[in-house]
This record gives C-alpha cells, structure tokens and sequence, in this order.
C-alpha cells in the first residue's frame, strides 16, 4: 500500500505573542479535529517524530544576518527539521508522499534574513529542497506556492536557480502582503522562466483555482517534468479567511491537492483557525491518502461575493499575455571588484513587517551558460551602516563561477561586517564575522 | 505481615504465588483450561492451599477471560448505532461491526451545528418492536461526544423511555479523542458485560466457599488492579504481557531494560524506562479491534519455548503454533525447549528424550553429537534473531514517538543503557543467545517461571484524570470518566485549574476505590482563545495520575538451602 507520511508539530508551546495569529491554538483545533477522526489510523498513514534541523542546514540556503545567534530560531529550526524528517522518508521510499503539518511557517523567509516577516524565519521548503539536492542528488524541483500571500520568501531563493521551477498562486499584490508576485517576475538571468507568478483576483473561489491550476500549472510543471513536486499549502484561501478573500472551501483545497499531486505537502500561512483549519487541513490530508474528502464541511457556509467564471478565464488570458510579454528587470553592470564575466544588477527593498523595517539589497549575478551561477547579495538595515554580504556558489557549479564565489569570499572578508559563503556545490557554509573571525558550518 | 495473592492465567499455563512481604512463600502451576478458566483459577488457588486458617490480604488475578471471549468473537450482539457528522467516510476505515448512521453534528470544540432527527429516532425503535432478532445491547457513539455528549444523552433518554430494560452504553463514557475507536471500544466493553459480571460473581463466590474473604482484584492492561466489580471488561485484554513487566519490575527497582518473557507459544516484549513502564501512545488493538484502553507499550511474537518446529523446503523453522510440551517434557514433537534441555542450559526435560526429538529433525546419517548440538545452537539462534529483531522494532517506535511541543523536542528521552531481563519458561535457556544477538547484558531473575503471578500479586492501583476545559463555551470533561459539566471559574484560570483538577481527581478516585498516593502531575497546557485580537479565555488541559508501578520488590538475595519447586 502507498503510504502517506504526517509530521504533526503544532509547537503548543510557541507563540509570536498571546493575541498573535502564529499562537500555540492555530493547530489545537486540528489536532481535535484528525485525531478525533481516526485519520493515524488509516492503514496508510504513517506519522513521523519530529526532528530538529542544524543550522548548517538553514545556512546553506539563508544568509542569516548579523549573525544567527542573534535570532531566537529554536522553534523554526524544528519545523524545518521535521519538514525534513518527511523529506527523507520520501526520498528513502518509506513514504510515497506526506504531509509536513508544522509551524512556524517560512515561505516569506528569503534569500538573506535580518528578522521575522510575514510570521516567517526559516524557508522550510527551500531547505528541504537543497537539503534533498545535497544528499539525495535530486535534480530537479517544483515548488507549487498555494498559500494566498505570495510566496515571496522562497521565489527569491530560487530566483536564480535553474533547477528549481517555483510557481505562485495568490491574490493579486495589489489588494494583499507583501504586495510582489506579479506575471512579469520571470526569474534571474539564467533561470529565466523558472518562476512563474499568478496574482488572482479577490473571490476567485474553487472553480477558478481549479482552472488555473489545469490551464496553466499543470502544462507548466509537465513541461518541466519534476523528480519532486513540493505544495506550500497555505490555507488562507480559505472563504473564512481574516485577511483574504479568494472564496475556496475545505474540499476545493482537497481538490488542488489531488491536481497538484505534490510529494510533500508542507503547512504555510492559514489563520482562520477555527472556521477554516480543521477542515482544510483535514481535506488535504485525506486527499493525500487517496481518501474521500467529499464528507469535509464546513460548519460555516461561504458569504463573500465570487467573482464569475468566464470574467475569471478572462483574467487568466490576461495575465499569460503580460506573462509572455514580460522583459527582463535586470541591468549588466560592472564593478572593478568583481570577478571576472559579465554581472547583473537588481537592486531591491525588503519590508519586514513583523518588526517595522526596511532591508535594502543589491543582489548580483554572475551570466553564466553552464550552471546557475554565482550569486552576490549585499544587504544592510539602515540606519545601521553595517553591510553583511551572502555569496553563492549553486549546485552544479562550473569551475570558474565556483572560483568566483571564491575570489568574492576573500575579497570581502574584513570590507563588510559579515561574510557568508554558501558553497552549494561544495556542500559547506563559511561564516565570517569581523568579531569572531571564520566559522565552518556542517552542512551534512 | 501482609500477604498477596497473583494469579496469571496465561495461554498455556497459570502461575500463582504468595507473596509474604518481599519473599514468595509458594508457587503453583496449573495447566490452563481455556474452556473453563474459573476452574483454572481456583485450582490454581486451592495450589497455593488457601483456606480460612492461612489468611492472605488480597488475590490479584490477570486473566485472559475478556481476550479470548473478543478474539473468538464469543460475545451477544450489540446494536451500534453511530452520528458521524461530517468529515472522513466511515468507509475509510474498516469496521468489524455492523452499525447504523444517525444524524446529528457537533465540532471540534463540542458545539452543536445539527441537531439530531427525532423522527429517525421514532423509525428506528418502531423497526425494532417488528423485529423479534433485535439485541438489549445498544451502544450509541457520537463524534465529538467527549467535548459534547448532548446528542448521546439525547437519543438515551428517548430510547430508556421507550425500551427501559435496554442495556445502553455511550461513547462519551470513553473520554478520549478518536471516535472510530471509542467506537468500537463501547462497542466491545458493552459485549463483554454480562460475561465478565458472572465470572466475577461465580469467582468471589467460590473463593468466598473456601473460606477466603480477601478481596479480589483484576489486573488492568494499563498496569493497575481494579475491584473486579469496578473494572470494566475490555481495560483487563492482554493483562498478560502487563503482569510480565509488572513482574520485571518487581526485581530491578529503578533500571531502564527491556523485558521479555517466553511463554509457549508467544514471547512479550516490554520496555521499563528509569523504573517506569512504557505506556502505549495509542490504545490497545485486539484481534481487528483498535480500541482506547490504556495499555503498556507491550508486543507479543509468535515464537515461545513450546513453538513446533517445522521443515520447509530451505530448512527448519518455529512454527507460530505449539503442537504440545516439549518432547523431553513428554510431549508429542521436538521444540525450542528440546534444544535447551539437550544443551544443558535449563535444568528440566528428559535429556535422552530430547536427543531423539533433535535427531528426528535430522538424516540418520547425521545423528553425531556434534550435528545435534549444532542443529540445538541453530535452532535457539533462530528464537534469538526473531526476538531480537523485535526488540530493535520497539525501541525503534519508542524513539519515535511523535512530540507536540517544542519542549519535548528538546528534551528527548535521553538514549539509555538497556540491559534484557528474560523471564519465563526457557529464560535461562536462551540468556546466552539473546547475549550473542543483542551485544547487551541478558539477566535472568530468581523466580523466571512465576513472573507474571509476581507481577499481578505486587500491582498497584493506576490512576488518571486528564482535565479538558474551554472557559470560552464554559465546559470541562474528564477523559477517564467522561464526566462532563459547566466551568463556573474565571476565563483565565489558574491556581483556581489546579484545585479543580485536584478536586476532581479525588472524587474520581474515591468512586472507584482508590487511595490517592504518589499522584505525579502533567504540567498544564494553556491556549489563550483569541477573537479580534482579544483574548476572550482559555482552552486548558491537565492531567494528574498515579503511573503503574509495584507495591514492593522481590527480595533478590541468592535462594538459601534448597532449591524448592512446586512445578
């Protein structure tokens, strides 16, 4: 029989503050809910313990600055360790695939980390996929983002990164947080095209996400022909939301689920927590397993206007003809310090909303035919003058992109407050910090 | 001086001791008659030469009454009928049982959101008046009746009007979360009722003809003794492998080791943690029944000192079945137990017999002493690999074992050193070969062949209440009980929660009989309940228990003079 993996963690001792939405309840109803239900006694769940990751892990795909001492990350730590307690089962085969029912949360967890956004430290999906590409060899990966906020945390990890096709469904970043995720955010230089976002109009409800995920997921990720399919399965599209308004029920994420097919699915936003949680979260369990999810619903009935069907398809031709039509954002620029090829250029503001700040980034890439490329990020939190920089040497790295990131890593090493190294290809993170000197993280 | 009484009927044999203070005073073995086990009992007892003259304080028996009535479906009909609201399809998961569906929704918090249907009420007890087949027995189960009994307590009322001489049992009377198996454990308890009341009348009855007056307890698969008119029938299933840890404890005081203990057809498994015993996560599964009694985290393997042995086409193997005693014990084919007596390592059987039960197993031409002793030695391998792979499983589950909370996380279960404690039948016997497998110390008690009496007669009481409140909707239920009532206290309670579980605990306890000593207590769970940004009160949970445990221990001096053997 296949089996599907569960990793409950609901950290019942863990809460952002006691009126926050990431409080220890968020869970406390699912958890009534599946174990009332009987659902770890299907003959094909199998629930796993929860694990703790180390840090090395997080490093080799998060700058964390200044430093990750200065970051209470215990409880993101589990929630992305136990996302890859199910990670390796699946990969070992113990499991055919798995839910990873865990908070904290991550998908607005980037690149670089200077504090909490969107309720997010750590990117559990965007460790779990490096994780499996530094162990397992797993080459290829789709990330489906069907939480409603756009999953900005994660695209601007994989940005760059040919081997990762990350595609976001949310509503439209006019009307929602963070405000990005729009059809012309293609991907970087040398993965343009890997990311594909689909901002979606308030009260699209289930049969217009349905759509889209047929007419226009879907051909994509066949298209792409993934070895591993990852759903961050938010569940604020939920017509319960707080915040939101897409209009979709329990049973049409237990639909998206059996659409999406994800091999993992792993929890994101959701704050409904009673009206919605119990339900969803059941529905795509269910779905997972093979069961029937028909008999999921909710106490509460639906009252938020939809928007029609055929306004929604329209919509939809819309945004694939500004999807095709986009240009890249990017500007070729040189500088004497960087190694040698040729360098683009995005500047770019990070609000953190959690604490009332601004991150202001100059990311940089290194054009490259054979592999992902080097990557350079500078990051500062103004009015602090303190300027940390990340460099990346990606999986698969060709030797003079893998030099590059060599070269940077000892240029800047004393120039800025701190330096981290991430040698994907290498499988090591290098830390330097100017009170501390050199770090070695393991990253295995 | 006080003296206990254990009585463990096991599958093959009962055992019985007398307990006096931290010696045993007598054992007996008697064969069990799984057709007539009062019989079984109370010749066990008349062993042990109880009588008016030779007062004992109290007689403990671990039966195997309840196990055997569920495993060979020997019960009455019952009528399950079942309000599953919405959610997963009852079909996702396998019923043994029939049942029938009846409507009426409460959620997760115990809230009503439909109300049951009076009128398929009125069909069904009109169904059942035209119905001459229709059973007494009716269990009726609600999702969400531990948060919410409304709709049981409903649908009772209305059925005790009409059919006043029905047995009714309800599920909310099993407090805990999960509706499938407090199903089907309402269900099998419901079933057992009558069997159980009558063996404990004819029980107390015969022993009170011979002159015994002390009372008598039963032995719960959670570890603890009960009255046996207060036990409910379904908690005393697989009391057997409990008594055999419990037996384990009552001769390592404060270890952490794994126990096993070979039986003759079956080996149980169990695992004692810093003098604690590993309670199940989940509840019991007896035969296709997954249940919510309270168990020991105990598994059973098919293998025991009495296994036949079998040729297949690439070799010989232990069957999972016993024909018979060993062959050296005058049985009718060869078995573990042959091996051991050949070996010299028990000091029992018929060592000539035992050779002739090993050459059978063999061509004529390879009938020398050393191709007996390897064939032994291969054989007791064999036994030894299966258990030990079983033993790897469990600590393996152990381990993994699922945490909600970032604390537990951090504070794992630190990786101890175990050590094996094998009681039993073939205990000595197979000390050597589990030594070999397991690269761990294998230890052997005094008193291997009566563990399980040791451990039935030495139990304690257990007790558990486990506080579910939601100051919110104003509601408290106890899991254990299944008592439910109104919160008058404050929204955010604290000191007051605890003096209210205290208080609860007692009532519990005295109800059921138990002094309440070396209660130990859960820290408390506290869930502020957020609405817009203000918190409007609290979801609290909070348990207080005694865990399973021993009322003393074995002296384990080395016996003095000779060796004395009732067997």
């Amino acid at each position: 029989m296949n089996k599907t993996g569960i990793l409950f963690f609901p950290a019942f001792d863990w809460s952002l503050g006691e009126t926050h939405p990431e409080r220890e309840e968020r869970l406390l109803y699912t958890q009534e809910q599946l174990f009332e239900e009987g659902v770890f006694d299907l003959p094909q769940i199998r629930q796993f313990a929860p694990g703790m990751a180390p840090l090395g892990k997080a490093l080799l795909t998060q700058g964390i600055f200044p430093h990750p001492a200065k970051h209470d990350l215990t409880a993101h730590l589990i929630a992305a360790g136990s996302t890859l307690v199910l990670g390796e089962a699946l990969a070992e085969g113990q499991i055919q695939n798995g839910f990873a029912l865990v908070r904290p949360p991550g998908h607005h967890a980037g690149a670089t980390v200077l504090g909490n956004r969107g309720f997010c430290t750590l990117n559990n999906e965007a460790i779990l996929i490096n994780h499996l590409r530094s162990k397992y060899g797993v080459k290829k990966i789709a990330v489906v983002d069907t939480d409603v906020h756009h999953g900005d945390g994660t695209q601007d990890i994989f940005y760059h990164d040919p081997g990762v096709l990350f595609i976001s469904l949310h509503q439209d970043g006019r009307t929602l947080y963070p405000g990005t995720g729009f059809a012309s955010e293609k991907g970087g230089p040398n993965a343009w095209g890997m990311n594909l976002d689909i901002p979606l109009p308030p009260g699209t409800g289930d049969d217009g996400i349905h759509y889209v995920l047929e007419n226009w997921v879907l051909p994509r990720l066949d298209e792409f022909k993934p070895d591993i399919v990852i759903n961050s399965a938010g569940q604020d599209n939920h017509f319960s939301d707080p915040l939101a308004s897409m209009n979709v029920t329990a049973r049409g994420y237990g639909r998206i689920t059996e659409l999406v097919k994800p091999d993992l699915a792993v929890l994101e936003g959701g704050y409904s927590i009673e009206a919605a949680l119990p339900y969803v979260n059941l529905a795509i369990l269910l779905a997972l397993a093979g069961e029937d999810y028909d008999g999921v619903v909710e106490a509460e009935k639906p009252t938020r206007p939809q928007v029609s069907f055929t306004s929604l398809v329209s919509r939809v031709k819309e945004l694939k003809a500004e999807y095709a039509q986009a240009q890249p954002n990017w500007v070729w620029r040189p500088e004497p310090y960087l190694p040698d090829g040729t360098w683009a250029y995005i500047p770019r503001m990070i609000y953190y909303d959690t604490e009332g700040f601004q991150e202001v980034r100059f990311d940089r890439v290194r054009k490259c035919a054979h592999c992902g490329g080097t990557v350079f990020i500078e990051s500062r939190r103004p009015p602090s003058r303190g300027r940390y920089a990340l460099v990346r040497i990606p999986f698969g790295a060709c030797p003079q992109c893998s030099q590059a990131g060599y070269d940077l890593w000892e240029y800047l090493i004393g120039r800025v407050e701190t330096v981290q190294l991430q040698d994907q290809a290498g499988a090591q993170v290098l830390f330097w910090h100017l009170d501390e000197g050199v770090t070695h993280f393991s990253t295995s | 001086m006080r003296r206990h009484v254990g009585i463990d009927v096991g599958g093959t044999f009962t055992d019985a001791v007398v307990i006096n203070e931290e010696e045993i005073e007598k054992k007996a073995k008697v064969p069990t008659d799984q057709d007539n086990l009062l019989q079984t009992l109370l010749s066990a007892l008349d062993r042990l030469g109880l009588d008016g003259g030779n007062p004992v304080d109290e007689i403990t028996v671990s039966t195997t009454l309840v196990t055997n009535s569920i495993l060979q479906g020997r019960f009455p009909p019952v009528e399950l009928y079942l309000l599953p609201g919405g959610g997963m399809k009852l079909e996702s998961l396998s019923w043994p049982v029939p049942y029938k569906i009846m409507s009426g929704t409460i959620d997760y918090r115990g809230r009503e959101i439909l109300p049951p249907d009076e009128l398929q009420w009125r069909r069904i007890l009109q169904e059942r008046r035209q119905n001459p087949l229709k059973s007494d027995h009716v269990a009726i189960v609600g999702k969400f009746s531990h948060r919410n009994k409304l709709h049981e307590d409903q649908l009772a009322a209305y059925w005790r009007l009409a059919e006043p001489e029905v047995h009714l049992a309800l599920g909310h009377e099993w407090g805990q979360a999960n509706f499938y198996r407090r199903s089907l454990t309402t269900y099998l308890n419901l079933a057992s009722q009558d069997l159980w009341l009558e063996f404990a009348r004819e029980l107390e009855r015969a022993v009170g003809e011979r002159g015994c007056h002390a009372p008598i307890k039963v032995l719960k698969t959670d570890g603890g003794v009960l009255p046996l008119d207060q036990v409910r029938p379904v908690e005393t299933i697989y009391s057997g492998p409990t008594a055999g840890v419990l037996g384990a404890m009552a001769q390592n005081p404060d270890a952490s080791y794994v126990v096993v203990d070979i039986g003759g057809t079956t080996t149980d498994l169990g695992i004692v943690l810093s003098g604690s015993p590993l309670v199940s996560a989940r509840g019991a599964k007896i035969g296709p029944y997954k249940t919510l009694v309270r168990s020991l985290a105990v598994r059973s393997v098919a293998v025991g000192a009495d296994s036949a042995i079998v040729r297949e086409a690439d070799g010989l193997s232990l069957a999972r079945y016993r024909l018979g005693p060993a062959y050296c014990l005058g049985g009718p084919a060869p078995t573990p137990t042959d091996a051991m007596c050949y070996l010299g390592v028990v000091p029992y059987g018929d060592r000539v017999r035992a050779e002739e039960a090993l050459a059978s197993l063999l061509p004529d031409e390879h009938h020398l002493p050393a191709d007996l002793t390897g064939l032994a030695e291969s054989l007791l391998e064999e036994m030894a690999g299966r258990l030990a792979a079983e033993i790897r499983a469990m600590e393996q589950e152990w381990q993994d074992e699922p945490a909600y909370k970032i604390w537990g996380v951090l504070h794992p279960h630190e990786a101890r050193q175990f050590y094996v404690w094998v009681s039993g039948g073939g205990a000595r016997g197979l000390r050597d070969f589990l030594q070999k497998q397991l690269r761990v110390e294998v230890r052997v008690g005094r008193f291997p062949e009566v563990s399980n009496a040791v451990g039935a007669a030495l139990a304690r009481p257990t007790f558990s209440c486990t506080l579910h409140l939601d100051t919110v909707l104003g509601r408290f239920s106890l899991e254990e009980s299944g008592e439910q009532g109104k919160w008058q206290g404050s929204i955010r309670p604290h000191a007051e929660v605890d003096a209210f579980l205290e208080k609860s605990a007692e009532r519990l306890a005295a109800a059921k009989g138990i002094d309440l000593t070396g209660t130990e207590k859960e820290p408390f769970d506290f869930f502020p309940i957020v609405q817009g940004y203000r918190t409007v009160g609290q979801i609290v949970r909070g348990r207080l228990y005694v865990p399973p445990g021993v009322r003393g221990h074995l002296n384990q001096r080395p016996e003095v003079g000779s060796r004395r053997s009732e067997t």
